[in-house]
């Protein structure tokens, strides 16, 4: 009997084959692909050599010929001075990008000692409370040599960027000097889950302030990467990540023509953070397509004439809510997948996940692996010696078009409701978003997907990964320690005068560039907590977040 | 027939961690399948799910953590349970969870612990422990 079903096993594996021939997104797929799918689409006009318009294949003629991916990987944990030690390992190690992630109260705008903090302090990042804690995290470490990327919230940004500056400042450097990044997405830390924190109208305000001020006075920075990943990682799919992220995207740009900026003259330093999720050619295909409407709706929507403003500048995050803790091995194999579409599909600076991270905190040692298979992908496996090797596929071809028009769908419904803050305020996106989250458990659920080790091939014994990063208890302390210490030691008189500068400019109403003021207060050790609760004062907000502490001098 | 009462389940996230995703979609599902949900989202402190707990009579709490805060924060909301006579009430957990601090959860009253399952697997297991 035993030995019966055995042979049925075999033979129903052996017969086994795929079950639904859709893609993740639920787009139906044909059989096979040939001329018929693409008669539609003109070389010249839909696709173009890499490097041209519409820049289908490309934003790069040569590609990676001229220079390859940047391999960035997060770092931020601890203390500043902790941190600091990684970076310095980091750039040892030939690392000239740097990645800096804050914890969970700076990201919210709260200061290490709040009540609510407790517990959170250096855990998913580093605290970045004051200038202070900027002057540890990059001690020793030359600003004007260093490409600095700061994922911080579009309620962060504008102090950790005013930080920045003021260390920078204290060292006897320019703005000009800077090279980086700021995350500042002013609608995406909403679906990060801050969305207290970043109430609408501040969020937009000060992102805007920061594009301004950067475009102005820091030529070497991109002042802001749409983050459409944390969006995707949701539960949305393919086509909506790329709606959603270019609706985003479009009222931010409004937002700094409002202000009276060319668009040409900071079009060229808008970036984009996109996820690369487990369905191989669809993301390869989302990506080719994200080119080609970002380039048109730059040049016919807002009259760009600048090359580079029409040129879509994407960094990739493997996708996080792919990986399962089953089997956690897998996971390496995911990523890997994840990450080869992400290079064929020309990306310009890539993250790839740990395999760990469904499991724990990464670990030294599986964050290398991931810089490793970034490395094997570019060295070993060839697949970076040709721009859009896939390009001219059939099937690549018209999925591209396919996803093309799905977004531009649903980009039209976005439009005919007001535009992306109207369809939030309204509700819509994130009724979407929770439909969509839904329907993506329910596939899971019902095996219309396969996910290895969690709805097929699972195995009794569980693996465990082994060691697990934690954060050592003292951190917390030591950083809450440091900050009192701060408070008390600094020109009281000069916090309150800079604040109170502050708060007058931003009485002055919505296109007053605040970010100048925020250095001066920066400067003086104001924290992130008194700088950003005095603006959010000004516009009606409570001072405090999460409505527990009140204004500490007015 | 005698109308039963629909098991009350709490579901919520506790701490400043954002990635609420999967408690959002468990607490959908929870309810499609019967269960009567009280979700408290985002940000709660241990005392402000022990008192919704009180003020819902629930029969369960689910609490879902995402960044290494479980070890820190569960204990804390174990004992303001004990604090209000509420011990009784079985306490759930689920997340991104390393396999190792199963049974610390579980030695600190934690019923069962759920590391990335299916959603399926935890409507089993309530299903059964309230046959």
């Amino acid at each position: 009997m035993e030995e019966k079903e055995k042979d049925s096993d075999v033979m129903d594996s052996y017969h086994e084959k795929p079950t639904g021939f859709k893609t993740w997104s639920g787009l139906p797929l044909k059989n096979w692909y040939g001329p018929g799918d693409v008669s539609t689409i003109n070389y010249g006009k839909n696709i173009g050599d890499p490097g041209n318009f519409p820049y289908t294949r490309g934003i790069h003629q040569d590609m990676f010929r001229g220079r390859y991916w940047t391999r960035r990987e997060v770092t931020g944990y601890g203390t500043p001075e902790e941190t600091n030690q990684r970076l310095k390992y980091l750039i040892k190690e030939g690392s000239g990008g740097l990645n800096v992630i804050p914890d969970n109260p700076s990201i919210m705008g709260i200061d290490s000692d709040h009540p609510r903090a407790k517990g959170e302090v250096g855990v998913q990042g580093v605290p970045m409370c004051t200038r202070q804690d900027m002057e540890l995290l990059m001690e020793d470490i030359p600003l004007e040599k260093i490409s600095m990327s700061l994922i911080v919230s579009s309620t962060q940004t504008p102090v950790a960027l005013s930080q920045y500056i003021a260390l920078a400042e204290s060292r006897g450097l320019k703005p000009s000097d800077l090279a980086g990044t700021t995350q500042n997405d002013p609608i995406h830390c909403r679906y990060a889950g801050f969305a207290n924190s970043s109430p609408i109208n501040l969020a937009l305000k000060t992102g805007v302030d920061v594009i301004e001020y950067c475009t102005l006075n820091m030529p070497r920075w991109y002042p802001i990467n749409v983050n459409m990943y944390d969006l995707r990682e949701q539960g949305i799919n393919a086509a909506q990540e790329l709606a959603f992220g270019f609706s985003m995207a479009m009222l931010y740009i409004q937002g700094v023509l409002n202000r009276g900026l060319d668009i040409d003259s900071f079009a060229p330093r808008f970036a984009f953070y996109c996820s690369a999720h487990i369905d191989f050619f669809e993301e390869i295909a989302k990506l080719r397509a994200a080119r080609r409407i970002w380039a048109r709706i730059m040049k016919e929507r807002f009259g760009a004439k600048n090359p580079n403003s029409l040129k879509f500048k994407f960094g990739i995050h493997t996708a996080g809510c792919s990986l399962v803790p089953q089997q956690p091995l897998n996971n390496i194999i995911r990523v890997a997948y994840e990450a080869m579409a992400a290079v064929l599909a020309g990306v310009q600076s890539l993250h790839c996940c740990s395999y760990d991270e469904p499991i724990a905190l990464p670990t030294e040692e599986s964050v290398r692996l991931a810089i490793r298979t970034q490395q094997i992908l570019a060295y070993e496996t060839g697949v970076a010696l040709v721009a859009d090797p896939l390009g001219g596929s059939y099937f690549i071809e018209n999925l591209t078009e396919e996803i093309e028009q799905q977004a531009n769908i649903i980009m039209e419904k976005i439009e005919t409701q007001g535009g992306m803050k109207k369809a939030l305020q309204m509700g819509w996106i994130d009724a979407q978003i929770d439909e969509a989250a839904l329907k993506y458990q329910r596939e899971v659920e019902n095996g219309e997907h396969i996910v290895v080790g969690l709805n097929k091939f699972r195995t009794d014994e569980e693996t465990s990964v082994g060691k697990v990063h934690r954060i050592s208890p003292d951190s917390e302390e030591k950083q809450i320690t440091r900050l009192k210490k701060l408070r008390e030691s600094r020109d009281e008189k000069k916090v309150k005068d800079a604040l109170r500068a502050l708060k007058s400019r931003a009485e002055e109403g919505e296109k007053e560039n605040l970010i100048p003021a925020m250095i001066e207060a920066s400067r003086q050790y104001a924290t992130i907590a008194e700088i950003l609760g005095t603006v959010r004062i000004v516009m009606g907000e409570p001072y405090d977040p999460l409505g527990v502490l009140s204004h500490p001098f007015f | 027939m005698a109308l039963k009462r629909k098991v009350r389940i709490l579901i919520a996230k506790i701490g400043l961690d954002g990635h609420d995703r999967g408690a959002k979609v468990l607490a959908s599902m929870l309810r499609d399948n019967g269960y009567e949900v009280i979700y408290l989202g985002l940000y709660n402190t241990p005392e402000m799910v022990v008192q919704s707990a009180i003020q819902e009579a629930v029969d369960i709490i689910g609490i879902s953590f995402h960044s290494g805060e479980h070890l820190t924060l569960t204990p804390i909301l174990m004992n303001k349970l004990r604090e209000h006579q509420l011990g009784e009430i079985p306490v759930i957990i689920g997340g991104i969870i390393p396999m190792e601090d199963e049974n610390i959860l579980i030695g600190m009253g934690v019923k069962r612990v759920f590391r990335g399952s299916l959603v399926s697997e935890v409507i089993e297991y309530l299903n059964h422990y309230f046959k």
